[in-house]
């Protein structure tokens, strides 16, 4: 496959702050096992970078990888984000789980990224009715904190509004208790209890889950309906105010929950009731870390 | 309370009267106190509550608030000092926040919203303590039998 200017441009500022000692380890994307897929690729070595490239297939959010202990020892690490993928390192700063001069960011421009599996398919198009939900209402199509910038040699992404993102969530604010609950009862009862939803997600971070703790065991550990809604009720909740809406849970799910319904719904509140996106400014406070006076009260005796 | 009743603190039914149980989460410094002078006070109040304390509100996870519904509680209280009040100075500020969203994630996925219900009741407000009580217990006799929750088996 023929390089393209943003891979050459990639490749170069990666060959500089390896050769430079600037950073010891980078992570970016690669080809991968079908022309519609990119995996992520662990550079040490400058000579490594030509394998280095980047495009509309490049669906993972590398920032996952950031918090891992084998990849933290590194000290030093360079990472190619797209701008939805940055907020998740913006997230991982504000929280102090990273420091922000141990990480070098490659943001790219990106104009969207193809349905994983609509690409599998064949699709090499990108177009409303083609990429996620999240390319849709994204803000950042440039990131919005970067040490360096790859231009997309991409086209705009068109959106005509005709696709209509998240439509579900507005549909099940509609229903009554009863109707959403039999909604989420089918798609909690699905759930095999794998937790790939957690291991996917870049701000899952915690070293020792609340659903490993046993003494007392809060979350059952068996798949059946009771437990099923409290793990994924948790892990909710664990990230409102946090989810920078990479859409990763949902992708890596194995049984298809529509996780993202709950994510982004949860990111929609707290915007209407605190004012406050995920992943914005590394020098915000974290939502829940702060409080006001004046916080909706409206719901208390 | 007794050891025998915090074990079956939230058993949904008093094999005996059939009566919906409500799960009252409170702080220590404010509302339990309030519903200590309400008792000393000798007034009545609905005998369905069954009272959990804790240092504060601020420390009441919302995973409390899944067991209770979980073991099968019909109601679930949490209540805490006034804003301004908080022994710790800002555990129930941080309370709030907490409870905004998560109470409209819980409706969201579906729990009956009459089901959980949040106050403010500080030490001398033992009759507020005793109008919470009863209005939500006739609240909660009067919901329908399908009055949902995720978290209890079909």
């Amino acid at each position: 496959m023929a390089k393209t200017k943003t891979d050459e441009k990639l490749q170069k500022i990666a060959k500089d702050l390896l050769e430079s000692k600037e950073i010891s380890l980078l992570i970016g994307y690669a080809g991968g096992s079908n022309p519609g897929r990119m995996r992520p690729f662990f550079i040490t070595k400058p000579e490594e970078t030509e394998k280095l490239s980047f495009g509309k297939y490049a669906v993972q959010d590398l920032a996952v990888f950031l918090k891992k202990p084998e990849v933290k020892k590194f000290g030093k690490i360079g990472i190619v984000v797209k701008g939805c993928d940055e907020k998740a390192v913006n997230a991982l700063i504000q929280e102090f789980q990273i420091s922000r001069d141990d990480v070098k960011i490659i943001g790219v421009e990106c104009n969207g990224v193809i349905r994983q599996n609509l690409a599998d398919k064949g699709e090499t198009k990108v177009s409303e009715s083609t990429v996620y939900d999240k390319c849709l209402i994204c803000e950042e199509h440039t990131p919005v904190l970067y040490d360096f910038i790859v231009e997309s040699e991409e086209p705009e992404l068109a959106v005509s509004g005709n696709v209509k993102p998240y439509a579900d969530i507005e549909k099940l604010e509609a229903m009554s208790a009863v109707e959403k609950n039999a909604f989420w009862a089918k798609e909690f009862d699905k759930c095999i209890k794998c937790y790939a939803c957690r291991q996917a997600c870049p701000l899952c971070y915690c070293s020792r889950c609340i659903v490993e703790k046993n003494m007392p065991q809060w979350i059952d550990t068996n798949s059946e309906e009771t437990g099923n809604a409290q793990w994924n009720l948790i892990r909710a909740y664990h990230l409102s105010g946090r989810c920078i809406g990479c859409g990763e849970c949902e992708r890596a799910c194995p049984v298809n929950i529509p996780l993202m319904l709950i994510n982004e719904k949860m990111a929609r509140d707290v915007y209407k009731l605190f004012g406050y996106k995920s992943g914005k400014d590394i020098d915000a406070k974290p939502v829940f870390g702060v409080f006001a006076e004046s916080d909706f009260n409206d719901f208390i005796k | 309370m007794e050891d025998k009743d915090l074990k079956t603190a939230a058993k949904t039914t008093d094999k005996n009267s059939g009566d919906p149980r409500i799960i009252a989460f409170v702080c220590n410094w404010c509302t339990y106190n309030g519903a200590d002078l309400a008792g000393t006070s000798r007034m009545k109040y609905s005998d369905n509550v069954r009272v959990i304390k804790l240092p504060c509100t601020g420390r009441i996870d919302p995973l409390f608030i899944i067991e209770a519904f979980k073991k099968g509680a019909k109601g679930v209280l949490v209540s805490g000092c006034h804003p301004g009040d908080c022994h710790y100075t800002s555990g129930n500020y941080h309370s709030r926040r907490k409870y905004a969203t998560f109470r409209d994630l819980l409706g969201y996925l579906g729990v009956d919203l009459n089901r959980v219900e949040f106050s403010w009741i500080s030490a001398s407000e033992g009759n507020k303590w005793v109008a919470v009580i009863n209005e939500f217990t006739d609240k909660i006799k009067s919901l329908s039998g399908n009055s949902t929750d995720i978290f209890t088996k079909k």
